[in-house]
Formats: structure tokens, sequence, C-alpha cells
């Protein structure tokens, strides 16, 4: 492992200033449990590093006007534990309860989790269906973008060198709105996933099989985590009656995903997986009718 | 002899290290440090087969800090180790053979340093073909990784008649099984540091499993008088196996010699799996013969053992497995054949099992297989065919010693798992892609190194100055609770609290030399030495005390920590004030020492050697598994092991070892995946490389033990180290079987492979009723 500059900044201006500074020189770094694994693999180029783990304004869960606000520095711990989050962000909880071990989820932080932009980033599929926006700052003005606008590749985003995530937010889970996440790793714990599917669907009414709204995600069987319109199409054109049926729509998801073959999985089990996991998911909740796991 | 007449014996003991592991008072090797240490880096193979042309080492002799930097000519005496053939070389002369071949080493001031210098190094290559596919490698035109060509071993054990055999039997199975390249993962990754002390030793500390084995090994390699040499090979974080041969003390003593000063090494995890042991992959052809009721007539197996680019253990390990692959079962037409098969996919050695797991999945899987076809209870399939005391085994040797099966088998009745499967096996309605299981899979593993090896134990007992007792015994206590064992043995023996009992293992300076830690003897062996150490102490002690109250020796019995008179307990002797007595009489207390030759089979196999063995552990291993159809995961809920482990010395560390052995062998069975492709590791931390999780083991894992006392062992135990973990496996794939009628011949059952099979069977089910 190289020599590292520790720079420490205690507020978002300060932050701001050592990244305008040392431009592209310059890495931040928050729990540091996906960082400092890449230092140890020599895979960071910059030779500064900044530790924002100490800004408190970056650090915190609240509601507001019927939004939901996870600051960036939240732990997954943190979300696990709390009631803001199982009431009204409940699939964005389920996603963090499977990431890592609890060692891990005791120091990675959500912001860390997003703008390390793994495919594979157990927070990211969930978020896309709780329709996060994320708020980007720099010293020069900040900007909101939709969580699906943010990333451009593996390991890649829109983040400019000199700009720090400072906020996640996104809308309530409404009371008549179901879903899940699921995940399929190669063991049940300290597993990247193989594929992680989330859900989120407004039911018409109590008593119905129909829905009016639906967002589906599928990670890790593209680039980048990927949204599955035609799937989320056929959830409000049709009606959940029979296992069957959930079958016809869930396989739709083989068109979704533009997946490889790696060392953990093939190309073919992840396809053949997207489906299933998603066609799990869809029975575990009918047959809890529609509502969410607890 | 009672076993409730004993006061630690037979008794649950915590383990007597627990305490300072688990607070970190115990340093480990990585935790050493010496004063002007420098780091040691060692440079590995660029391609995993390829003539070395030339190395130049100039630009990293010249990197300021950077203290020695050796190759193969700074070797002193003979460039190659190995346990049975020494043809590993310390540092590569003109050839790699595998991508963790060693090449050139350095020693520097900073770690950092010595990394950097390795980039300096500038060797020259040609590549060569790559040898990865064991079968092809046997083949005459296959480019041969030594000279000798690819076949390091190969062996055919031939009884009876099987031919004959198998035209009269009624139905053969015949099937070929795959097994994984499993990583030991030990916690402590191969580390050590070494120096010259006083009266110019050069002392090694690295963990392993035979400090006497590695300082001969190392006296050869480094021209070193072994008297010259000390090994420290404990404390160690684990080692299954995994460090039975040399891994990095040679080129740690070269560092040393060649700078005369400290010099330490820690290897990644990374480079640890690349570089060193694992267990062979196996290739195995069973052909198997069996009459409508079940009694078993022949067996025909050919094994391919993908051993490597060096030999290491791997003769032994096709030996043994030759030896085990018919199962614990009265077969008297049978034929064997072995291949050990060279390869440029990393080294495979020593692993706890030996041969054993790889082969008890595929005969477990055969009965499995035929029970269902005949109709049989497996149990009883099982039984009918079973070794007992006074049978033939399958190679020839008449068993004589305790044989366990049917009381093993019997004990399956006995677990909670058994007696509550048909509860656990209710139909989930809920979620009918869910499917449970039940499987089971018996097994045996023999105790010590076999035939025409000696194989002995040794114990030294010092008395000291508290009364108490030093027990030194080569051996190491690599987790299996050992040291605790000979601290019961010595406490029980000496008739002295178990504290008063220190326990020191693996040092060339302070124990007997006992042989390795390995092959399910340590408790076996160090525990009859040190029980034989003890009656001559506790003879020394008797004849002190007679002298000091005038009484003759016949008269005086001990206790709790006294020698008294027989007949007026009142009167009687500490041992604290005989250890003073010796002390004013000779300055010195007395040290006793205690040999035990391993008993031997009455006859050899010929062109086999080590076998046969003479005492053997049982275990039936049962699985309650859970197989998500969806996906292919499977899931174990539930475990259990019925051991025979003679009478049992601890019964905790008992338990300890049936969990730990089911995890291991739950990993080999279903998650350790090593991926190798052409010559080079894919897998080579837990991040790919797939080792159950706290999350995955069964909140279950039961222990039963019956006993068939082992009349030889120390107190009537047996050793059960391997057995604990060689039938898990084929227990959990019996079980996937039973969930969803799917054959597992390949290990591991990754949810993908499971999920593809299934996948492929409704195809075939289509097929069929289309
Ligand atoms: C053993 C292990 C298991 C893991 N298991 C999982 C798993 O199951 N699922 C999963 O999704 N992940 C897993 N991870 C990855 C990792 O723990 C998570 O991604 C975690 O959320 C990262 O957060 P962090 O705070 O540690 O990030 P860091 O390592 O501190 O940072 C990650 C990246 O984000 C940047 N960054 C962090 N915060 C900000 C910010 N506010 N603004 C701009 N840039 C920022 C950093 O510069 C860096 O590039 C695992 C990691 C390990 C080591």
């Amino acid at each position: 492992m190289k020599a590292l500059n520790y720079l420490r900044a205690d507020t978002i201006d300060s932050a701001l200033q050592y990244l305008d500074e040392f431009k592209q020189d310059i890495r931040i770094i928050a729990g540091g449990t996906d960082l400092v694994v890449r230092l140890k693999q020599d895979m960071v180029k910059e030779n500064n590093i900044l530790d924002i783990s100490r800004i408190k304004e970056l650090n915190g869960i609240f509601r507001e006007n019927g939004t939901i606000h996870v600051l960036p520095l939240t732990t997954h711990t943190d979300i696990l534990e709390s009631e803001v989050i199982d009431k009204y962000a409940f699939i964005l909880r389920e996603a963090c309860a499977t990431i890592g071990s609890p060692q891990i989820r005791n120091r990675g932080t959500l912001g860390g989790n997003i703008v390390n932009a793994s495919p594979a980033g157990d927070s990211i599929s969930a978020l896309f269906v709780q329709t996060a926006k994320l708020k980007l700052k720099s010293i020069n003005g900040e900007r909101v973008v939709s969580i699906e606008e943010f990333f451009t590749g593996p390991g890649k985003t829109i983040l400019k060198p000199n700009e720090l995530l400072v906020d996640i937010f996104m809308p309530e889970l409404e009371e008549n709105e179901t879903g899940f996440f699921k995940k399929l790793g190669q063991r049940d714990a300290l597993a990247i996933s193989v594929l992680n599917v989330a859900v989120k669907m407004r039911r018409r009414g109590a008593g119905t099989n129909t829905f009016d709204r639906a967002v589906v995600a599928f990670g890790a069987v593209a680039p980048t985590v990927v949204r599955g319109r035609r799937v989320e199409n056929a959830i409000i054109s049709s009606s959940l009656d029979s296992s069957k049926q959930i079958h016809y729509i869930a396989r739709l998801a083989f068109r979704e995903v533009s997946p490889i073959s790696d060392i953990r999985a093939s190309l073919k089990y992840r396809q053949d997986m997207s489906i299933n996991l998603l066609y799990e998911g869809l029975l575990d909740l009918r047959a809890n009718d529609w509502k969410r796991k607890t | 002899m009672i076993m409730e007449d004993f006061k630690y014996i037979g008794k649950s003991v915590p383990r007597i290290d627990a305490a300072d592991k688990a607070s970190g008072k115990i340093k480990y090797m990585s935790d050493l440090n010496f004063p002007g240490m420098l780091f040691g880096k060692i440079l590995r193979a660029k391609y995993p087969h390829a003539l070395i042309k030339k190395i130049d080492t100039s630009q990293a002799k010249a990197l300021p800090g950077v203290v020695a930097v050796v190759t193969w000519e700074d070797v002193p005496g003979l460039n190659g180790f190995g346990i049975v053939t020494p043809d590993q070389p310390v540092l590569c002369k003109d050839k790699v053979r595998y991508i963790g071949d060693a090449v050139a080493a350095i020693a520097a001031e900073t770690k950092e340093l010595a990394e950097k210098a390795l980039t300096l190094i500038d060797v020259e290559y040609e590549p060569l073909p790559v040898v990865d596919d064991p079968i092809k490698a046997i083949q005459s035109d296959s480019p041969k990784v030594h000279d000798d060509g690819n076949i390091h071993l190969h062996t055919k054990v031939v009884r009876g008649d099987v031919r004959k055999a198998f035209e009269e039997a009624d139905l053969v199975i015949e099937h070929i099984y795959c097994t994984g390249e499993q990583e030991h993962a030990f916690l402590e990754i191969e580390t050590g540091i070494a120096r010259i002390e006083e009266d110019d030793i050069l002392t090694i500390y690295a963990g392993s499993q035979y400090p006497q084995r590695d300082q001969m090994q190392l006296s050869r390699c480094l021209a070193l008088n072994p008297c010259k040499i000390r090994v420290v090979s404990y404390p160690v974080g684990g080692a299954f196996g995994g460090k039975d041969e040399l891994t990095i003390q040679p080129i740690l003593g070269l560092l040393v010699l060649k700078t005369k000063r400290p010099v330490k090494m820690v290897m990644t995890r990374e480079e640890s799996v690349i570089s060193y042991w694992k267990r062979h992959p196996m290739i195995m052809k069973y052909k198997t013969g069996v009459k409508k009721d079940g009694t078993l007539v022949a067996n025909k197996v050919i094994i391919y053992a993908d051993t490597g680019a060096y030999a290491s253990l791997g003769g032994p390990v096709v030996n043994l497995a030759i030896e085990h692959a018919c199962g614990p079962y009265k077969l008297s037409n049978v034929d064997i054949e072995g291949y050990c098969i060279y390869t440029n996919n990393g080294v495979s050695g020593a692993f706890r099992g030996f041969g054993v797991p790889e082969t008890a999945f595929a005969i477990e899987t055969q009965m499995d297989i035929i029970a269902e076809k005949l109709g049989i209870n497996p149990i009883e399939l099982r039984k009918k065919n079973a070794l007992q005391k006074g049978d033939i085994a399958p190679v020839g040797n008449k068993l004589t010693t305790s044989v366990g099966t049917v009381a093993v088998l019997d004990g399956i009745s006995k677990t909670k798992l058994w007696k509550e499967r048909e509860k656990y096996l209710v139909k989930n309605t809920k979620k009918p892609w869910i499917k449970r299981g039940f499987g089971f899979a018996l097994t045996y593993q023999g105790t010590g190194l076999g035939v025409g090896l000696p194989d002995y134990g040794g114990a030294i007992l010092r008395f000291c100055e508290n009364g108490g007792f030093e027990v030194g015994v080569g051996l190491v206590d690599y987790g299996q609770g050992i040291g605790t064992s000979y601290a019961q043995i010595a406490a029980e023996m000496m008739k002295c609290p178990i504290d008063k009992i220190k326990v020191v293992l693996g040092d060339t300076a302070l124990t007997a030399d006992s042989g390795p830690t390995s092959a399910s003897r340590g408790l076996y062996l160090g525990g009859k030495a040190t029980i034989i150490a003890a009656e001559k102490m506790m003879t020394v002690l008797k004849e002190k005390t007679s002298e000091m109250l005038k009484v003759s020796v016949d008269n005086l019995d001990a206790e709790n920590g006294y020698i008294c008179m027989k007949n007026q307990p009142e009167k009687k002797i500490s041992y604290e004030e005989i250890a003073a007595q010796f002390m004013k009489e000779t300055d010195h207390l007395p040290e006793t020492e205690g040999y035990f030759l391993m008993p031997l089979a009455d006859m050899k196999v010929e062109n086999a050697f080590g076998l046969p063995h003479h005492i053997f552990a049982f275990s039936a291993h049962l699985a309650l598994v859970e197989v998500n159809t969806l996906t292919g995961q499977t899931k174990v809920l539930k475990g259990a092991e019925v051991i025979d482990a003679g009478d049992v010395i601890n019964r905790q560390g008992l338990e300890a070892q049936s969990e730990g052995g089911f995890v291991m062998g739950m990993g080999y069975g279903l998650f350790e995946n090593m991926i190798i492709e052409k010559g080079i590791f894919k897998t080579t931390n837990f991040s790919t490389y797939i080792i159950p999780s706290a999350e995955d083991i069964p909140s279950d894992i039961e222990t039963v033990t019956v006993t068939d006392p082992e009349e030889t062992g120390p107190y009537r135990a047996k050793g059960v180290a391997e057995t604990v973990m060689c039938a898990t496996a084929p227990a959990i794939t019996n079980a996937i079987y039973n969930a969803v009628g799917l054959r597992i011949f390949k290990l591991p059952a990754t949810s993908e492979l499971v999920y593809t099979l299934l996948e492929k069977k409704e195809e075939k089910c289509n097929e069929s009723t289309n």
C-alpha cells in the first residue's frame, strides 16, 4: 500500500475547500470499507485522502414534508435501527440488512455504497425503486439528480471531482405501497450480490391483486443497476391473481438484464435468477396478502 | 475402569489456553518483533509453467535499504524440500512449475522497500504449455511438469476376482465423481520470524505441524547441522494439514543466514492461496456390484488425483484414498487404482481427511443409490455390509482393534434429528418451491501413519518447584485441543489439579519428538507417551517420598497433589515438599520421558506404501437440508454426528471437533470452489473463495458418541479429528437427493450447479412425457 497524505474535514464547507484545492488528486473516505480494499489492491490513483467521517452535518435520518432524508454518513446499522426507515423506507432497510456483516454495516455508509457505484451495491436497487434523489454540492453550488441518472458505468458516476454527496432523499412509502428487496449471494452473509432485485408497487385497494404503480430494479446484471420497465408495465396492466400469471410477468425480467459471466456466476444463471428471484419475491408478497414483511 | 472414577478424563474441560487466546495474551508468530528486524518478501513465478532463462537481481540489490536478494545460487544445501520426495526447489533455478513457485527472495529494512525491490528483479522466462488436466497429463504426449513424467505415483490394489463378481452381481452401479480443491482457510496465514540466537542457533518461529521434521528438512536445505537449528512451531493459528509440509521456513532461514539479522515474513491471503497446499481435486470412477439382498460383491475404482506441481504428501494421500475407497464395508473383490498426477495447478498436499472425504463422497453416494434401487433401508444396507472386528478390510488386513461401524449406525436412531426428522420434513405449502430432505453418510478414518513408517509418540515430563508438572510434546495444538487433553491426562495420572500442569508444544528445544500432528494421531500417540512419562514420574516421586518417610514404596499412594501412606492417609508429603527436597539434595528437579510405538497391522499391502492402518475411528453424519428449487440454494438446517471415538477424553473438545468438522465438510460440500484456469487462481481470497459464514451453518449440530473402547489407546481413546469432517458432504448431497431427487456427482454443490442440474432434469422429464 502506498503512502498517502491524510486530510480531515469537520464541516461541509471545509470539505468542499479541500476538494477544490486538490482537484483530481483527492479521494474522499467515509467508512472506508470499499476504499481501504481498493487501497490495498493499489487501485487508488489519488495521493490525498479526505476523511469526512466526522462531519456531523452529513449524518442523520429525518422526515420532512413527506420526504425521508438519509444523510450520506448514515451507516447501514443506523438504517437498520431507525424507526422512520422501518416505517417509510422499508425496502431500503431490507437491502441494508443484507450488506456484509455486522462489522461492515457498522462502518459502511449509505453515501459510500452509492458513490462506490458497484452494479452490485445493494442499497442502490432499493433506492431506485424508492425513487431517491441525490444532492451534490461543490464550492460552486449544488444540484439535485435522480439516483437513476447518477451512474454511468461500473464504478463510474456523474459526480465531479470537486463534488460531495450531501443528501439522499426519497418520498415516504405510502400506506398502500408494498415491495421487497431480495438478494442472491453465494452465502448468507458477507456475500456480494450475484444479483439482487427490488420492487415497489402501489395496490389499487385491499382485496385486489392489481397495482397502479410499480417500480422494479435489478442489481449486478448490467454495468449499472437497471430499471425493469417492461416488468413494471406488465404489473400495472394485469392482475397478479395466480402464480402462473406472476411467473409470466417475472419472465419478462430476462429482457431487462444484460449480465456477464464472472467468478461468482455465469451469464445464464444470472439471467434465470433475475426471473426466479423476482418470481419468488412476488409470490412471497402475495402469500402475505401483499403486505410488506415485518 | 469406570469413567466416573476419573477426575478429568471424560469430563468437559475448558481449553487451558482459551482465556489467553481470547484475550490476545498468546502471541502468534506475526505478533513477534525483534530488534533490528528485516522484512522478507518472495518473488513468485510469472507463469504457471516456464523455463527460466535469466535472473537479474542487480537493480534490486542496488536499491538502498535492500539488505539481501537471494536466488537458487544462494541455497547452501539441497535446493529441494518435500516430506516424501524433495522435488520442490527452495528457489527455482531453471524452471517454474506453478504460479506460486518461489524464484527469488528479498530482505529489506521495510516491507515497502522489499515490495519495491521485488519489482526490480528481472526474470526472463520462456513459457511452456500449461498442464492443467490431470487425465490428459498422464497421456504419453502430454508436456511434462517433471522430467520423469507426470505420474508421481500409481498404486493398484487387487483382491479377489472383480470380473467374476460383477458377472454374479444383480445390480452394478457406475458413476464418475469429481471433488474440488479445498483451501485450508486457517485464520493465521503462513507467517514467521527467524534470527540467530545464543550459541549461533538459527531459530525459526513459524507455525507448523512437526517442528522436528522441519528441522531436518531445513538442515538439508541450509547445509547446517540440525543441532544448530531450533524450530518453534507453536502457537499456530490453524493448520488442518496445510502446515504439515514446509512453507516459508527455508527462505526465512536462508535470508537470516545471509543477512545475519532477524527477518520476518508475513504472507497475504492472496499469496498464501496461490503458493501453498490444498486438498487434492479428484476424479473417481466407481463401479460397484451388489446382490439383490444388498450384499456388496465387487468394487472397481480408479482415482485420478491432481497433486499440482510437487509431490509433498500426494502419494500417501492417494494411498489413503485407496484404502478407504470402499468405505467401512466388507468387500472381498476389489480393484482399486490410484494415480497421483503432476500438473501446473498450484500444489496439493495434506488436508484433514487425507483422501477420505473425497472417496467417502463417492462410496456413500453409491450406497445411497444402491439402497434406493434395491428398495433397502439405507441404514440396513450399510449394516448388512458393515465391517466388524475380526473381518478382513477391503485392502486385505484383518481388523483386530475396535470397530464401531455397527455401533455408529445404531447410534443414528439416538439422535434428535433422526427421531424428529418426520416432523422436520413436512411439506412447505406456503412455499412449494422450497423442499426439505434428510440424508446421512458413514465414514471411518485410520489413525496414525500406517504400515511402513515408524510411528511413535514422545513426551517429556518435568517436575516443577511448585509441585506441578510441565508436559513437553513435539506435536502442536492448532485448535483441535490436544494441549488440554495432555493436561487432563497428566493431571489424572499424577493425581494433581489440572492447573498445576503446564503444556509445552512444538519446540525442538523443549519437547520430545512425537511425529507429525496429523493422521488423527495427536491425542493417541502424545497421550500414550504422556501416560508412560507420568508412570515413570510417579515412581520417582514415590521413591523420594519413601526415603523421606522411611517407608516402603509399596505402602505409598498418590492423591490430590500428595504422596501419602496407604493405610494412614494423614501421613503425607506434598509434591511441593518433594520438589523442595530434590532441590535441596541435587539442586535439580527430575524429568522423565515416555515413548510409545504405534501398534501396526500384521500385514502390509504390496506396492501401496503406508497401507494398511490398524486403528480406525468411525462416524455417521446426518443432515437436514432445504433446497430452493428456484435458485438452487441449499441451506443446511440441522446436522448431527454419531462418533465412535473410543472412550472420550474431553467431551467439550470432542463436541467442538464434531461441530467444526461438520462445518468444514459442509463448506467442502456446498461452497468451496477453487477456480483455477490455465494454472492461474481466480479465487484468491474470501471474497470469491466462499467458506461458510456463521449465518450459513445450522443452528443445531448434535454430537452423539457411541463407545467402542480402543484398548491400546490412552484411556481407551481414539483420534477423531479427521473422521468428523469426512462424510458431511455426502450426507448433505444425499439429503439434496431426498429433497429434490437430484444426484450430485460433483463437489461443491453450489447453488448454480444444483439449479442447472434441476433445470436439466426438468427438461428430461418434459422430453419423456411429451
Ligand atoms: C467484507 C465486505 C463486505 C461487503 N459486503 C457488501 C454487501 O453485501 N453489499 C454491498 O452493497 N456492499 C458491500 N460491501 C461494500 C461496502 O461496505 C459498502 O459499499 C459501503 O456502504 C461503503 O461505504 P463506506 O462508507 O465504507 O465507503 P468508503 O469506502 O469510505 O467510500 C467508497 C467510495 O465512495 C466515495 N464516497 C464516500 N462518501 C462520499 C460522499 N459523501 N461524497 C462523495 N464521495 C463519497 C469514496 O471516495 C469512495 O470512492 C462490502 C465490503 C466489505 C469490505
